[in-house]
């Protein structure tokens, strides 16, 4: 029942004005900055290019770079995450041994900041004096790069991200799993259906919708990445672990070049519009028909 | 609640799936039994190689953390009051106004038209870019003065029969959630300039208190109204409409009756915020340099100054980390009297 009365407007109003403020203010001023060359050092009065800095951009292969690896970042660390949490939810769920003790471990790792868990990693895959050195020496894997190589770069950065975040999907899943109807499984004994049968019958389809929630949740954060990033290898070696929160921040924050960092901000912006609406787009007909 | 899923299952597999759960346990607790021990090595018990084991493998000591409460190494201790105060002020107040507006959302209809929100857009950007190119007009000045013309047009326009589609709560719900999605970097980079052109007409923002903690209200503004709406929505309505009857008006309804029963809710997510406001970092970085610096930034600082101390590089690590550990311990024991389940549908 919905209640009609002059007073909801106090209620409403001061987080819609905080939040415009915040937020609305930011993107305009940004927006029309990034039609104008504006830099501060040195400084040079704001003139209009228009799309220049769009065109600028669209031609650098640092920013395509930069995309390329956070797209892979996001897609192969929420992928690993969704798997071995789903997993572990199930397991849970099924009141594996040692449930209880694991419980208390689940929360942690998510709510850590990410700069310290950096820190901790960077000593961890440190090549010489790190633990995870001295265990890989054991299998005759001795000073492996792990931060100096591109690529065992964003392999640890990865790992990283699957080791802090997947708690999250295991707690969501497990709030869903926990609200399945057990009739359903009732049924799937009496005509003996396996575990196996059972899980992509009825577990995987009916959790497909929280699924797709978490997972979308978690892409759009993991695009965001920079933290991670920026204590465990700065962005380097070279550019090959930048992503584009970090390059905006580098020619932002660094060469205070103002146009062309608004107009990467948006490019940005554009294209997690896209890989949201085009997510959500894959996945409507599949939401649709369970329903 | 019962073994689902797992029920067909051989003994054997019950006990594969077991080590794998134990499996991902280790790695999970592992670095953080690595960050704790190495707080506490002297400098030889690092340089060494890998030590696990206090007393056995090296003798512990207190030194990294004397260092750390002396200042030696960044004013440690300014800056964790720094992130307490603005944290529990962030998360306190994001709470408060959070929990408003998603009561409103969730007890009152509202009905914005798509014209009104179109001409408050258009007005604000069109007055901001009139004002400062035609009239002259600092940027920040321009927008502080678009900004309540084209609110208080809009808030007219609303009430005029504007063609196009008319948007109800969902599509406010959707709006406030929406604005997560946004990459920070966009709004970090902006109200640094912003701040600073203000900055400059006298009031400072960049490095002060209200500039950060403003910026944290609104950043987690979003998260609350979500969370808070499966609360409040899980509240029986009846109460609320027996108290109506009496003509009980609704403020006192809200904070004499719905807040007292969703006072664990509350709680929750006043936690949950300030784990994100202790944590964050991008608008730290842009917005404070000295006196309101934040731990996430001096702790993220530790790296480059230091290569190998990891005692501590450890220490600094920990001091970030133990609030958020005790927090965890408290949220997961709400958890188990399955609190936040009603959150996730």
């Amino acid at each position: 029942m919905m209640r009609n009365d002059p007073i909801k407007h106090v209620f409403i109003w001061p987080a819609v004005l905080v939040v415009l403020a915040i937020s609305i203010f930011p993107l305009i001023y940004s927006l029309t900055t990034s039609f104008l060359s504006y830099r501060l050092i040195p400084p040079i009065p704001p003139r209009v290019v228009w799309l220049g800095n769009y065109v600028t951009l669209l031609q650098e292969p640092r920013f395509w770079n930069a995309l390329f690896t956070t797209t892979l970042i996001a897609l192969i660390a929420v992928g690993l995450q969704y798997a071995i949490g789903f997993g572990i939810a199930l397991a849970l769920n099924a009141r594996v041994p040692g449930e209880r003790l694991f419980r208390v471990a689940l929360l942690l790792p998510m709510l850590l900041a990410p700069v310290a868990v950096a820190l901790v990693a960077r000593m961890i895959f440190n090549p010489t004096m790190g633990p995870l050195n001295q265990f890989l020496s054991k299998f005759g894997l001795v000073n492996l790069p792990f931060l100096t190589n591109g690529h065992w770069a964003l392999a640890c950065i990865i790992a990283v991200e699957v080791w802090q975040w997947t708690p999250f999907i295991i707690l969501m899943m497990l709030a869903g799993l926990q609200t399945l109807p057990e009739d359903v499984y009732e049924a799937a004994e009496l005509e003996n259906a396996s575990a196996w049968q059972q899980f992509w019958g009825i577990t995987f389809p009916m959790m497909l919708p929280i699924s797709a929630a978490v997972v979308f949740i978690r892409l759009i954060e993991s695009y965001k990445i920079m933290d991670t990033v920026f204590v465990m290898t700065g962005g380097g070696p070279g550019v090959d672990t930048e992503t584009l929160t970090l390059f905006a921040y580098q020619e932002g924050f660094k060469k205070f070049n103002l146009g062309y960092t608004s107009a990467l901000s948006f490019l940005f912006l554009i294209a997690i519009t896209i890989i949201g609406v085009t997510y959500l787009a894959l996945l409507r007909p599949h939401l649709e028909k369970r329903r | 609640m019962s073994g689902q899923g797992l029920t067909g299952l051989s003994p054997w597999s019950r006990r594969l799936v077991a080590v794998g759960v134990l499996l991902w346990c280790l790695v999970t607790v592992f670095p953080l039994y690595w960050v704790v021990v190495t707080a506490f090595k002297t400098p030889p018990g690092v340089v060494g190689g890998p030590t696990y084991l206090p007393f056995i493998d090296f003798t512990p000591t207190l030194q990294p953390f004397i260092d750390l409460y002396q200042g030696i190494r960044g004013e440690f201790f300014r800056t964790f009051l720094n992130s307490t105060i603005v944290g529990l002020s962030a998360a306190a107040i994001a709470t408060a106004i959070g929990a408003m507006a998603a009561y409103a959302l969730v007890r009152f209809e509202f009905k914005v038209r798509l014209g009104a929100g179109l001409v408050f857009f258009l007005l604000a950007l069109g007055g901001y870019l009139l004002f400062n190119a035609t009239f002259g007009l600092t940027r920040p000045q321009a927008l502080l003065l678009a900004f309540p013309i084209a609110l208080i047009v809009a808030v007219v326009a609303n009430r005029l029969p504007l063609p196009g589609p008319i948007l109800g709560n969902e599509d406010i719900l959707f709006w406030f959630v929406s604005q997560r999605m946004f990459p920070p970097i966009v709004t970090a980079f902006a109200l640094y300039l912003l701040y600073s052109e203000i900055g400059r007409l006298g009031f400072q923002l960049i490095d002060s208190f209200v500039g950060l903690t403003l910026c944290y209200v609104a950043f987690s503004l979003p998260i609350v109204v979500w969370l808070m709406r499966d609360f409040f929505e899980a509240i029986p309505i009846e109460v609320e409409e027996a108290a109506m009857v009496d003509n009980v008006p609704s403020w006192r309804i809200f904070i004499g009756i719905v807040v007292p029963m969703s006072m664990n809710g509350l709680l929750a997510t006043f936690m949950i915020t300030l784990a994100f406001v202790w944590n964050e970092f991008l608008f730290a970085l842009f917005l404070t340099n000295s006196r309101w610096q934040t731990l996430p930034i001096l702790v993220a600082g530790q790296n480059s100054q230091r290569g190998d101390e990891w005692w501590a590089i450890s220490a600094a690590a920990l001091v970030a980390i133990v609030p958020m550990m005790i927090m965890a311990a408290l949220l997961s024991r709400m958890m188990r009297s399955g609190l936040l389940l009603g959150a996730i549908k």
